[in-house]
C-alpha cells in the first residue's frame, strides 16, 4: 500500500512538473553600422596680438621683458596616430627702426608647458616653440627677453612674429 | 510514471516579436571639438510589436561589438550616448560593448507596431587621432 501511494506521488510529481507552462524568450535583433569620421584640423590661440618692450638703462635691466608679460598659446591639433603636430614661429625680420636695426636674434624666449621649448628668433629659419606626438591641446607659455645693449640707436622698432601649427 | 512522460508539454504559446532598424547605417561628422563638442548623427527609427505577452515584460537593448576603431586607434564606445523618445518607454544611456543597454522597457502587449527614436551623440575631443572608426550596434528586443 505504501509503496502504490508513493508511486501515486510521484507520479502526481512528475505529472506537475512536466505540466508547468515552458516559457520561451522571444527575441529579435537588427543591427547598426556606425561610422565617425576625425579629420586633420589645428588651432592655434595667442593670448595677445601684439607685446612692446619699454626703454630701460642697459646697466641695469640688461634683459628686458614685454610690459604684458608672458605670451600664453593654445595649441589644438588633430593628426594621424604616431604623427607630431609642430608649433614653430618665424620673424619677419630684425627689429627694424628705419634704417636701424637690432638683430632679431637678441630677443629669445623662456618656455613653460608640456611640449614648449625655449628658443632665439630667427628671420631666416623657423624656430620650434613646441612638439607633440599624436592628436591633442596643449597650453603653455612664452616669456620673451629683449638683450639689452647701449649699442642700440635710439628709435621705435618693429617686427611681425608668424606662428604656425601644423598638424600633418 | 507513464502518464507524466506523455504529458510532456509543447512549449507555451510563445511571445511573437516585430522588431526592425529603419536605418542600417549612421555616421558621425568631423567637427571642431570647441565649437562642436557634441556631433550628433541622423535619427535612427525603432519599430516594434509585440504580442501573446499579456502578462509579461518587453525590453529593448543596445550593445556595440566594439570601440570605434580605425586600425589599431579606438574611440571609447563610451563616448557614445543616446536620447531617445517617447520616454517611457525609451530612455536615454551610454554605449557599452561588454553590457546590454537598456534602450526601452515596457509590459504587456504591444498590439500595433510602435515607433521610437533614437538620437546618438559622440562627444567630440582634439585628443581624436585622425581616421575613419567603425562600430556596429546590436539591439535586441526580448519578451519576457
Amino acid at each position: 500500500m505504501r509503496s502504490r501511494l508513493r508511486r501515486a506521488a510521484l507520479i502526481a510529481a512528475t505529472a506537475a512538473v512536466s505540466f508547468a507552462p515552458l516559457l520561451l524568450a522571444a527575441s529579435r535583433t537588427d543591427t547598426l553600422s556606425v561610422s565617425a569620421t576625425i579629420a586633420a584640423r589645428a588651432k592655434l590661440t595667442l593670448s595677445s596680438g601684439s607685446m612692446a618692450f619699454a626703454d630701460a638703462d642697459p646697466d641695469t635691466t640688461p634683459v628686458v621683458s614685454p610690459g604684458g608679460g608672458a605670451l600664453t598659446i593654445m595649441a589644438k591639433g588633430r593628426t594621424t596616430v604616431g604623427s607630431t603636430v609642430t608649433l614653430v614661429v618665424l620673424a619677419s625680420g630684425d627689429l627694424q627702426s628705419g634704417l636701424d636695426a637690432i638683430p632679431i636674434e637678441q630677443l629669445s624666449w623662456a618656455a613653460t608647458g608640456t611640449g614648449f621649448v625655449a628658443g632665439t628668433l630667427s628671420h631666416t629659419a623657423a624656430q620650434t616653440v613646441g612638439t607633440w606626438a599624436n592628436s591633442g591641446a596643449w597650453t603653455g607659455t612664452q616669456s620673451y627677453q629683449l638683450a639689452n645693449s647701449w649699442t642700440y640707436s635710439t628709435g621705435t622698432y618693429t617686427t611681425t612674429l608668424t606662428y604656425t601649427l601644423t598638424a600633418p | 510514471m507513464a502518464a507524466g512522460l506523455l504529458a510532456l508539454p509543447a512549449a507555451a504559446a510563445a511571445q511573437t516579436i516585430t522588431f526592425s532598424i529603419t536605418q542600417s547605417s549612421i555616421s558621425f561628422s568631423d567637427a571642431d571639438p570647441d565649437t562642436t563638442p557634441s556631433i550628433t548623427a541622423p535619427t535612427v527609427t525603432v519599430n516594434y510589436q509585440v504580442t501573446g505577452n499579456k502578462n509579461g515584460n518587453w525590453l529593448i537593448t543596445v550593445i556595440s561589438g566594439n570601440d570605434l576603431l580605425s586600425g589599431s586607434t579606438a574611440i571609447p564606445i563610451t563616448n557614445v550616448t543616446w536620447t531617445a523618445t517617447p520616454a517611457p518607454p525609451f530612455q536615454p544611456g551610454t554605449m557599452s560593448k561588454t553590457i546590454q543597454q537598456t534602450v526601452a522597457a515596457g509590459a504587456g502587449n504591444v498590439s500595433t507596431t510602435r515607433t521610437g527614436t533614437v538620437v546618438f551623440s559622440l562627444a567630440n575631443s582634439w585628443s581624436y587621432n585622425v581616421g575613419t572608426y567603425s562600430a556596429t550596434f546590436t539591439f535586441t528586443m526580448t519578451a519576457p
